[in-house]
């Protein structure tokens, strides 16, 4: 295993899922915000999310105490099942209550409770537990080997959150052509991991690392295509509240680039 | 005598209005007063973009006179400029988001420069990033940088100027940020001309009366 500035693999994967838990609460806040946070569950992301952030950084302070992994496996594994409490929640709510139901179901993704969102922290929490467990000295989680659970991880994020951002995208009418970039190269992405996966060839290798490379930046540039769709509005970020609670999801694209980090982390370091 | 120059007339005025503050001058008269008219969002982010431009810069220019004259002294200081660049980019957008939250700018030419400079800043940022680790890599390496490199950082510099030319235009062809700055322009409405400050000469009047 080699390091990258003196920290290992899973101590990367450690800072990622911190940071992305704070990314994932960000958006969480706005829309449990604009609903009115109506339903007390909509109180669970955030529990969760500076739980796993605050064990995320006890691990980089002290990697090696045991009670610090510990304790960052526990936070992780409720994220993974406070996900998909919230995945169910907004299946129930955004979908099934609404009127017209499933016969609807296009306009009630678009419009309502965003269906694949809460997988986010899901994944995240599932990134921190790979780290606990790689830090601790495990070889695998659940019988699978670590770096081969971190590129599944990587790979299904990847492909939910390009399905749920072609959802918004294509609500928003893809009224400019950068919006078609997180259907395209993260999909790319998450399908060349399978291939590597499968066939662990190196030229897909290579492709692969390109590829996550090129997410990375695309979560940039949609972090600042956002940006930019908040002041497409009336008012701008002058009038911030109104504008980024209607306007595009605010930290959304850079989960795209957070998980290709956490692939290429898995790439070269693990 | 007129009444208003009189003593007995001011001290009746303060007596029939003993609620009501001073007026506010604009004069800062004491230390507390220049503490209380320091504003922290807008002013700082002009300050902080010139951190990254040249820490950036400089780490192309060390890194190619490095590649150039076979210097490693130069190598190292391209990558801990390049690092330190990175962690002032931070502070730059951040305090750049904080400038727009307090900017009050209608729909128009200026609007579509702030937009691309809003869109630019991020994007600007993956890239500088994603340079920086790649160089972190080859500075942990011990290995000199490569052509393909110093392209992806000249790739880099050259969308950091173009963010630089339209934050440029925002603020010096319109004013943004800067007029609403002016504690004496505080009543003035947005669409109304500036007015000249005091013994200020206008730059455009005697080339116009030149030409005639």
């Amino acid at each position: 295993m080699t390091s990258f500035l003196g920290w290992s693999g899973f101590q990367w994967i450690d800072v990622l899922a911190g940071i992305m838990s704070v990314l994932v609460m960000v958006d969480a806040f706005i829309g449990h915000y604009r609903s009115g946070f109506a339903v007390r569950a909509q109180y669970l992301p955030f529990a969760s999310g500076v739980a796993v952030l605050i064990s995320s950084v006890l691990t980089m302070l002290a990697p090696r105490q045991g009670w610090v992994l510990q304790s960052l496996l526990i936070t992780g594994g409720i994220a993974v099942v406070a996900g998909v409490i919230g995945a169910g929640y907004h299946h129930y709510f955004g979908i099934t209550s609404k009127p017209g139901g499933y016969g609807w179901l296009l306009h009630h993704v678009m419009y309502h409770a965003p269906p694949l969102a809460p997988l986010a922290l899901s994944a995240v929490g599932a990134l921190a537990m790979i780290a606990a467990k790689g830090l601790a000295g495990s070889r695998g989680v659940f019988g699978i080997p670590l770096r081969l659970a971190a590129l599944c991880v990587v790979a299904a994020t990847l492909l939910g959150a390009a399905l749920q951002a072609a959802t918004l995208h294509y609500r928003g009418a893809f009224n400019n052509p950068l919006m078609y970039a997180p259907l395209t190269t993260p999909v790319l992405a998450a399908a060349a991991i399978l291939g590597l996966i499968i066939t662990r060839a190196h030229w897909v290798l290579l492709a692969v690392a390109v590829l996550c490379w090129a997410t990375l930046l695309v979560g940039f540039v949609g972090l600042g295509m956002h940006l930019r769709g908040f002041d497409r509005m009336m008012g701008g970020l002058r009038v911030a509240l109104p504008n980024i609670l209607e306007g595009p999801a605010m930290t959304a694209p850079a989960l795209f680039a957070g998980f290709a980090a956490a692939g290429l982390a898995t790439l070269y370091l693990l | 005598m007129s009444i208003t120059n009189s003593a007995p007339a001011s001290a009746t005025l303060v007596a029939l209005e003993p609620e009501r503050a001073p007026p506010d001058t604009g004069v800062i008269i004491s230390a507390r007063g220049a503490l209380r008219s320091l504003a922290f969002g807008a002013p700082l982010h002009p300050i902080l973009v010139h951190y990254t431009i040249s820490l950036t810069s400089a780490s192309l220019l060390f890194d190619l006179l490095g590649r150039l004259l076979h210097a490693r002294g130069l190598a190292a200081a391209a990558w801990w400029t390049l690092a330190l660049g990175v962690i002032a980019t931070v502070a730059t957008l951040a305090t750049g988001v904080a400038s727009r939250l307090g900017l009050d700018i209608g729909e128009g030419e200026a609007r579509s420069y702030l937009r691309l400079h809003m869109a630019l800043g991020p994007t600007f940022f993956g890239m500088l990033s994603a340079t920086a680790i790649w160089r972190a890599r080859l500075w942990q390496a011990g290995r000199e940088v490569g052509w393909w490199y110093l392209a992806a950082l000249a790739v880099t510099v050259a969308v950091m100027t173009a963010q630089g030319y339209s934050g440029g235009e925002l603020v010096y062809r319109w004013g943004a940020n800067v007029q609403g700055r002016y504690r004496d322009l505080r009543q003035r409405h947005a669409s109304a001309p500036p007015p000249r400050l005091p013994g200020a000469v206008s730059n455009r009047a005697p080339l116009r009366e030149g030409a005639r």
